[in-house]
């Protein structure tokens, strides 16, 4: 037999990038504004999630993608709020992939959903890898977490385009320097939008909910323009 | 278990690339990692060796080179080399930019045996 060498030029992840375009596709038709969140487990994912539902209510739909190793616990946390809930046991994988995006969105009319929620499966470094069609990346860091968590884990906050920091309500039991998170974000992205938050006492939820609606309406309207052009 | 994320993508790909150049048997991988994507060679390695068992790659060498990043400002087109930590341009002090090399995995190359 005899040995030969191929050469290539394939970049990894591509397959997933591709699954995440035609995701990203279906959604701009449905004229639905997608977010993906990404912490560590008990940052506060699912309670900001149960939170803002229920104030988008009655208004505004929402679908909510829950990925976790095991149970369906999110889920059912988020189902009294959400229009649309699918709960993805990911098994071994600590991260989503696109396909499995994809899969969840069969059985969903998307024309009557407004936001689309992602909650990843808790872990700070994986996820940021895998794109899933998703509008925008939320990163969350929950104060007890620590203020070094951003200088240690700098490529997911590179990624980010909002960064919450949760459970505010609880700086004054911490030791938490504020300045020095937010400089440390600064190095890495000087653009990225950051609000303070707690799911608890409600702080920030006004700028959270803005935010969102924001964003939506302008890609909304992006697309709009684009129908017209 | 990052590495163990990639190294199933990596599999994939040789897997494919095997098939469509007909080899029967892959013996080394070369593959070029961005810097910024924060893979440890080492642990690439075992990865990768423990998910190739049984496969038409098991035992294949793999061949790990480093690419640098490099980094280009969005406000003055300044390029340069920035840290893991620190994206700040050196001219505007700002972290506004688009990263050009180092933010990729890429297969190179892979080496086997052939069907005759
Ligand atoms: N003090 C405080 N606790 C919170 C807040 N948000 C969530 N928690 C608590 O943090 C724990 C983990 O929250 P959860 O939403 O399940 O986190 P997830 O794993 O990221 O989905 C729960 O015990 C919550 O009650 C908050 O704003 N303040
Ligand atoms: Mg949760
Ligand atoms: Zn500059």
């Amino acid at each position: 037999m005899a040995n030969i060498s191929v050469v290539t030029k394939k970049r990894i992840l591509d397959t997933n990038d591709q699954e995440a375009a035609k995701t990203r596709e279906a959604f701009k038709e449905a004229g639905l504004f997608a977010v993906n969140l990404i912490s560590s487990p008990g940052s506060g994912k699912t309670t900001l999630l149960e939170k803002t539902i229920e104030k988008l209510n009655p208004e505004q739909n929402s679908a909510v993608i829950v990925g976790d190793l095991e149970t369906s616990r999110d889920a059912e946390r988020v189902a009294p709020f959400a229009k649309e809930v699918v709960q993805i046991n990911t098994g071994l994988s600590c991260h989503l992939y696109a396909n499995q995006i994809q899969e969840s969105l069969k059985g969903l009319n998307l024309s009557e959903i407004d936001f689309c929620f992602i909650e990843n499966v808790g872990n700070m470094v994986c996820p940021g890898e895998f794109d899933l069609g998703e509008n925008a990346k939320i990163i969350l860091l929950s104060t007890p977490e620590g203020d070094d968590k951003v200088a240690k884990y700098p490529t997911i906050f590179r990624a980010a385009d909002l960064v919450l920091l949760t459970k505010c309500d609880l700086l004054k039991v911490l030791d938490f320097n504020m300045d020095r998170v937010k400089e440390d974000i600064y190095k890495l992205n000087s653009n990225v939008k950051i609000i303070e938050l707690s799911s608890l006492s409600g702080q920030g939820m006004e700028e959270w909910l803005s935010w969102l609606k924001d964003n939506r309406t302008s890609f909304i309207g992006a697309k709009a323009k684009f129908v017209t052009e | 278990m990052h590495e163990m994320s990639i190294a199933a993508e990596i599999l994939d790909q040789v897997i494919e690339q095997a098939k469509v150049n007909n080899l029967v048997r892959v013996s080394e991988v070369t593959l070029e990692v961005g810097f910024l994507k924060q893979v440890v060679p080492e642990l690439m390695i075992i990865a990768f060796e423990s998910i190739t068992t049984d496969t038409i790659v098991e035992r294949a060498r793999l061949k790990i080179v480093e690419v640098p990043s490099i980094a280009k400002c969005n406000e003055c087109s300044y390029s340069f080399e920035p840290k893991i930590n620190n994206f700040l341009c050196p001219k505007c002090e700002r972290a506004d930019v688009n990263v050009i090399s180092g933010n990729d995995i890429i297969l190179k190359a892979i080496f086997g045996e052939v069907k005759e």
